[in-house]
């Protein structure tokens, strides 16, 4: 048993430093900005650039919009499909999971060539190209939006629960509205984390349809500057990591109540 | 004219049939149970009515309304589940006042209706709990009481009381008739347990293969079952093999024994053979009851039931129960031991087949 433990922990101990190191490489390196001390200068110079504000506010909303006209779109799909097409539900997951398969690059590409003229010219204003990057920040986010959302419809029971709001004189609204989505509420919250995680970091869209995101910002600034690029990582890290971290505190406040649930 | 009427409604999924020519009257304040094995189509003809299933023929009317293609969000029907279906987000209040709320009735009708509810399912204060703070005996009482806050004009309740424990059972199957009658509301009650059918209902509908068996009060169809399906299914039933040996005087021989039947034995012929089902309980032994037929049989088993002792008993090659009461100074024959067994005449059915 003993030994089981010992070589379980060396393999963990082992992952964590290769894991570990590069990162307190970057920090190490982020602080050294001032020659002999340890220092905040790098972080400093980030947070005191406007292009930062700027470009960390555009992704911000961006994300914002994502995840609302994301879930928006895929919830009511999502539940329609589990409640009256559950036989399309392979194919259903095979197209979410697409942007795993066509590159960032591909779908961006495919954009520019068909949304670049009419009938639907969107890249020839900031607006509609905003919009057409929301839609691209969609479907990158899809995968893990859409498993997010169905693992949430999984563990109800969504058809008896339509029904009995029916019975009850609910219209398809009201059941959307006030019983799926709120009793998706964890895996919707899930959902929003990693689709503001994604959309924060993405750089391929962004860049290629120029738009001031935060994605291109830090590639533009990890090739002028020095320090600061590594403490834009440790941000950035430490972003993804809270909002992970935010995922697994909803989650474990909803697995308690799930077990007590009675709806199954 | 019926309250709620069903018209040789038909209901295919694919090739297969699941509910065919079926024909039922309900009368205002009726409590109807359809009781029939898994798949016979009880639920499916449930949620016919319920709107959730739509009838590839036929037609459901409900007070005089062809409901048949109205949504079931417009039927003004409530509806029971078997996993209770509480929202899961809302409180206890939240959940009964639900249907109240999508009707738009304004917050102070609402809460004296939510209270009045509480009370009709003896929860009073406990509205603020969520539906994981119950008891499944609970939850299903809330989901009772959500159904009728709103005043439906039916009610459904689809297999409600199988997810509980036995005893909850029978406690809430009591409370549900005696809510039922209260406010005389038309009831329809699907369950595959006849115990259940049996002391619940006005009338019960045995079910089998998505077709009607039998309709009748419980006394009746326990009684009188029409069906070899109905006999064999309601209640506990020997079948036994036996051969015409007088139509007229309506004489059969088991096993070289003769017995008289009390029930005409219809285009029957002598030498034929024929099933006849006698009830466990309605088989005594002779040495304490005389009765006009009378049998000799060998003791194979007995089990202890509880408040009657089942004695398991050969004549030739049929095999068959009887039921005793059981009290503590019950004498039971020994295993192999030969008895005389008597039954009436009237207790003896002749059965035809199912369709």
């Amino acid at each position: 048993m003993k030994k089981t433990n010992f070589w379980a922990w060396l393999w963990i101990v082992l992952g964590a430093v290769y894991f570990f190191l590069p990162l307190y490489g970057t920090l190490d390196f982020s602080l050294r900005e001032q020659r002999g001390i340890l220092s905040l200068l790098a972080y400093q110079n980030v947070l005191n650039d406007p292009h930062f504000r700027n470009s960390f506010a555009f992704s911000a909303t961006m994300a914002a919009a994502t995840i609302v006209i994301g879930l928006l779109l895929i919830v009511p799909t999502a539940y329609w499909v589990h409640l009256r097409l559950p036989q399309a539900r392979p194919i259903v997951e095979f197209i979410t999971l697409l942007p795993f398969v066509v590159p960032a690059i591909v779908l961006v590409f495919g954009f520019i060539r068909i949304y670049s003229g009419p009938p639907l010219a969107l890249t020839n204003s900031a607006e509609t190209t905003n919009i057409l990057l929301m839609f691209g920040y969609i479907v990158v986010a899809l995968p893990y939006t859409y498993r997010s959302v169905d693992a949430g419809l999984r563990a109800i029971d969504v058809r008896t629960l339509t029904e009995a709001a029916q019975s009850l004189g609910a219209g398809w609204f009201t059941v959307l509205f006030r019983i799926i989505f709120p009793n998706l509420r964890v895996a919707l919250l899930s959902s929003a984390f990693l689709t503001f995680a994604i959309v924060v970091g993405e750089f391929t869209l962004a860049n290629l349809l120029n738009r001031p995101a935060f994605g291109p910002y830090m590639v533009l600034l990890g090739q002028d500057r020095a320090y600061e690029p590594a403490a834009l990582s440790i941000m950035s890290f430490a972003l993804t990591w809270a909002a992970i971290g935010l995922i697994q505190w909803f989650s474990r406040g909803a697995q308690g109540q799930g077990q007590l649930a009675g709806t199954r | 004219m019926a309250f709620l009427e069903l018209t040789n409604v038909r209901k295919s999924f694919g090739q297969v049939n699941a509910v065919e020519s079926f024909n039922l009257k309900v009368e205002r304040g009726e409590l109807v149970s359809f009781l029939g094995p898994s798949g016979c189509g009880k639920t499916t003809t449930l949620r016919m009515i319920a709107g959730f299933e739509l009838p590839t023929a036929g037609s459901v009317q409900i007070n005089g309304a062809d409901l048949t293609y109205v949504p079931p969000n417009k039927r003004n029907v409530g509806m029971v589940f078997q996993s209770y279906a509480l929202f899961p987000n809302m409180t206890v209040a939240d959940n009964i006042g639900f249907g109240l709320r999508i009707a738009k009735k304004p917050a102070r009708e609402i809460k004296p209706r939510v209270e009045e509810m509480l009370a009709l399912i003896h929860m009073p204060g406990l509205g603020n709990r969520y539906p994981y703070q119950l008891s499944g005996g609970q939850q299903q009482r809330v989901a009772l009481a959500r159904a009728l806050a709103f005043s439906p004009q039916v009610l459904l309740l689809d297999e409600p009381l199988s997810a509980l424990d036995a005893k909850i059972r029978v406690s809430l199957r009591g409370e549900i008739r005696s809510i039922q009658q209260k406010l005389g509301i038309t009831t329809i009650y699907v369950t595959h347990d006849q115990e259940e059918a049996l002391s619940l209902s006005d009338r019960v509908v045995v079910m089998n293969n998505g077709h009607i068996e039998q309709v009748g009060a419980p006394f009746e169809i326990y009684n009188f079952p029409t069906t070899e399906f109905v006999a064999q299914f309601v209640g506990t039933l020997n079948t036994l093999s036996a051969q015409v040996q007088d139509v007229g005087d309506k004489r059969l021989v088991v096993d070289g024994q003769a017995i008289k039947s009390a029930h005409a034995l219809e285009g029957a012929r002598v030498g034929e053979k024929v099933s006849i089902s006698i009830r466990p309980e309605r088989i005594s032994f002779y040495s304490e009851v005389q009765k006009v037929n009378r049998m000799e049989c060998a003791v194979e088993n007995i089990a202890f039931l509880g408040s009657i002792v089942r004695i398991q008993v050969r004549t030739g090659a049929n095999v068959f129960y009887m039921d005793t009461f059981n009290n503590p100074f019950l004498e039971l024959p020994k295993l192999g031991d030969k008895v005389q067994i008597t039954f009436s005449a009237e207790a003896v059915l002749v059965l035809r087949q199912s369709a």
